[in-house]
């Protein structure tokens, strides 16, 4: 009942975040400079006709007027159309977006397998080699971009080795791409029980994912290692060992009490991932929504732009409304 | 009582009765430039089975420091630097850490201060006190849940069914103390060290949990060490009491010995300090008084603070001696008459 509650006053909010979100947004695009008509025209469109198609689009509206029809539109589901794709904004992204979703889950996935045991151990045993080696870990991938791994990543395994598929995508152009379901390769050639093109789109993950994941190991790993370790230093861990408690049993009590500052940065990189993975979906010709999103700030399209901060302000929102509850489900201390 | 006087009339003869002695514990904390700081000096105690050692000394004199060596988990970065620590036979230092580990907790355990920190917030009490049953008894979860009942009923925590499914947050002070003692107690330990367990808790139910512990462990025929600051509880409350002083005992002895007859200036100065006697307190106590210089190599200790200090005092380290039976001082000069 209590949870039920909270849940509501949450969501209650989450109507005037997205709305302000979306204003912002909105104002802030209005700001880059060019001209979508003159972009849509070319160069050798008439002054005339640019103004002509400027009316048609409303581009001549003060910029509020602009924001309100926009608003109108959205209430009735249509998030605009793109001039680029000449289609609705909503299908482009719904196609896009589960990309982009499946590229980061599976990275962000892959850097908790790769921080939380690397941290927890090192949290444990501070002053061993192994500890050194993974602050030596955690300072490399800490200063290291993620689209300078991928680049090295693909030299190695397709250039140099052969074993990765090229870059080209999320699935081997000779297959066809499974029908959308969730729009996730992986999840959909399961469900038609496709295993060639499970196989190729598992492949074509495994290097993006990878730089992903080792990168984003990092905040992970050190978030982890900090808070268990001071844990373990707590007053009632100490008071565990002196118990003669076994060190396994204190290290994961120990865990149990990090978990909650784990949580919260798990969820900060999963909303930020969700735009900061651009530079690998482009390197990878991921046909993501990060990779739209981008081309529409380069092309003064907007209503992609603005549909994607749309998309990943309710994803943010629920990821984190996620992890608050299960702050209550792990922490018996907020249960009131 | 009467039984326990008996005992003190022949302490060294019954040797098959000492639950825990301590032989020659040194422990040291590194400093950044170089020269350890000496926690613990030298020290040697013996502690018989049903007795209760109180141990008394102001902050920084080693208290704590002693009560964890004797689990050989010296409050980091301490480091034991010699001694033994013979417990049931064994030196408990010589034995594996895996072997060690399992008599903490159940051999000899220690009831800590501040119990709302030493209590794992994320675990409820039922849970942390089972969990410790389990481990050291190898008894089933069930039976384990079973026994910590028992001891939440024993430390008389009002409302034991519930308070099993209780979080550290949801109790008071008091009865987060009781469940730490609970827990201390749950494998029915020979030994049991209390460090400081009753400061912080206001003084009707620091009554209670003394009497309590002492009931307890008494129950169990446990020896306990029993450290306070507070020099009056160790006078109701312990059978032999040691006055400890810069990482040495200064002076030990039954509580009558100690109580009527103190020999030690440190001793007199900690009682006076407790006694509404201003005369009295200016006597004992020098008016540049200030905490004294660790490692005063070959000299008392005690010898800048001490307002009896002589010669001898600054140039020779005084040891333990026996003045009279259960009854011994570190001092050259043993102060005969009040």
């Amino acid at each position: 009942m209590n949870t039920l509650t909270y849940i509501a006053r949450r969501l209650m909010f989450i109507a005037p975040q997205i709305l302000g979100i979306v204003l912002v947004s909105f104002l802030l695009v209005k700001t880059i400079p060019g001209d979508p008509a003159t972009l849509m025209l070319g160069p050798t469109a008439t002054p005339q006709a640019i103004t002509a198609l400027r009316h048609e689009m409303g581009l001549d509206q003060p910029v509020l007027i602009q924001f309100g029809i926009y608003l109108r539109n959205l209430s009735k589901g249509d998030l605009g159309t793109s001039w680029q794709t000449t289609r609705p904004v909503l299908e482009d992204l719904l196609m896009r977006f589960p990309a982009t979703l499946e590229l980061v889950s599976a990275g962000l996935l892959t850097a908790i397998l790769i921080g939380l045991p690397l941290g927890l151990v090192s949290a444990f045993r501070p002053k061993s080699w192994f500890a050194r080696a993974v602050d030596f870990y955690s300072l490399g991938v800490g200063s290291l971009p993620d689209f300078w791994l991928a680049l090295v990543l693909i030299f190695i395994f397709y250039t140099l080795l052969g074993i990765a598929p090229p870059p080209l995508g999320r699935i081997d152009l000779a297959l066809t791409p499974p029908p959308q379901i969730t729009g996730m390769y992986l999840i959909d050639t399961l469900l038609i029980w496709d295993l060639p093109a499970f196989r190729s789109s598992l492949s074509h993950l495994v290097l993006p994912v990878l730089a992903l994941g080792l990168i984003n190991a990092g905040p992970i790993l050190k978030m982890t290692q900090s808070t268990v370790e001071k844990m373990l230093q707590s007053d009632f861990s100490r008071y565990e060992v002196l118990c003669g408690l076994p060190h396994n049993l204190v290290l994961r009590h120990a865990l149990r009490n990090a978990l909650p500052s784990i949580l919260t940065i798990i969820s900060v990189l999963y909303g930020f991932l969700i735009g900061g993975a651009v530079l690998i979906e482009i390197i990878f010709s991921w046909g993501g929504a990060g990779q739209y999103a981008v081309q529409g700030v380069l092309n003064s399209d907007l209503f992609p732009v603005l549909g994607f901060v749309l998309f990943s302000a309710i994803f943010s929102l629920t990821v984190y409304l996620i992890v608050d509850l299960i702050y209550f489900a792990i922490d018996p201390r907020l249960g009131n | 009582m009467q039984q326990r006087s008996v005992k003190e009339k022949e302490p060294r003869l019954r040797s098959s009765t000492v639950a825990l002695r301590l032989n020659n514990l040194g422990v040291e904390f590194p400093t950044a430039l170089g020269n350890p700081v000496v926690a613990i000096r030298d020290l040697s105690l013996e502690i018989d089975h049903g007795t209760i050692l109180g141990l008394v000394g102001e902050s920084g004199a080693g208290k704590t420091t002693l009560a964890r060596s004797l689990l050989n988990l010296p409050p980091v970065p301490g480091r034991i630097t010699s001694g033994e620590c013979i417990f049931d036979g064994t030196d408990l230092r010589k034995l594996s850490e895996g072997e060690q580990r399992k008599r903490r907790g159940r051999d000899l355990s220690i009831i800590v201060p501040n119990p709302r920190s030493e209590l794992n917030p994320m675990i409820t009490v039922g849970d942390q006190i089972a969990t410790r049953a389990e481990i050291h008894l190898k008894i089933d979860r069930a039976e384990a849940q079973a026994r910590a009942l028992e001891m939440l009923k024993k430390v008389q925590i009002p409302d034991p069914v519930r308070r099993m499914k209780a979080y550290p947050h949801e109790l008071s002070g008091g009865m987060a103390q009781r469940v730490v003692i609970a827990m201390a107690l749950v494998c029915s330990p020979q030994f049991v060290i209390s460090d400081d367990a009753s400061s912080g808790l206001d003084v009707t139910v620091q009554a209670q949990i003394l009497r309590l512990m002492r009931e307890l462990a008494m129950e169990q025929q446990s020896a306990m060490l029993f450290i306070t600051r507070d020099i009056g509880i160790a006078a109701h409350f312990c059978d032999q009491v040691a006055v400890m002083y810069a990482g040495e005992i200064v002076e030990i002895g039954t509580r009558e010995n100690i109580f009527l007859r103190p020999r030690h200036p440190y001793t007199i100065m900690l009682m006076a300090a407790f006694s509404h006697n201003a005369g009295l307190r200016a006597q004992w106590r020098r008016p540049d008084d200030q905490a004294a210089p660790r490692n005063s190599q070959g000299a008392c200790s005690y010898a800048s603070r001490c307002p009896l200090a002589q010669e001898a005092c600054r140039s020779d380290h005084p040891h333990l001696r026996e003045l009279a039976l259960g009854h011994q001082a570190r001092c050259h000069f043993p102060v005969e008459r009040l």
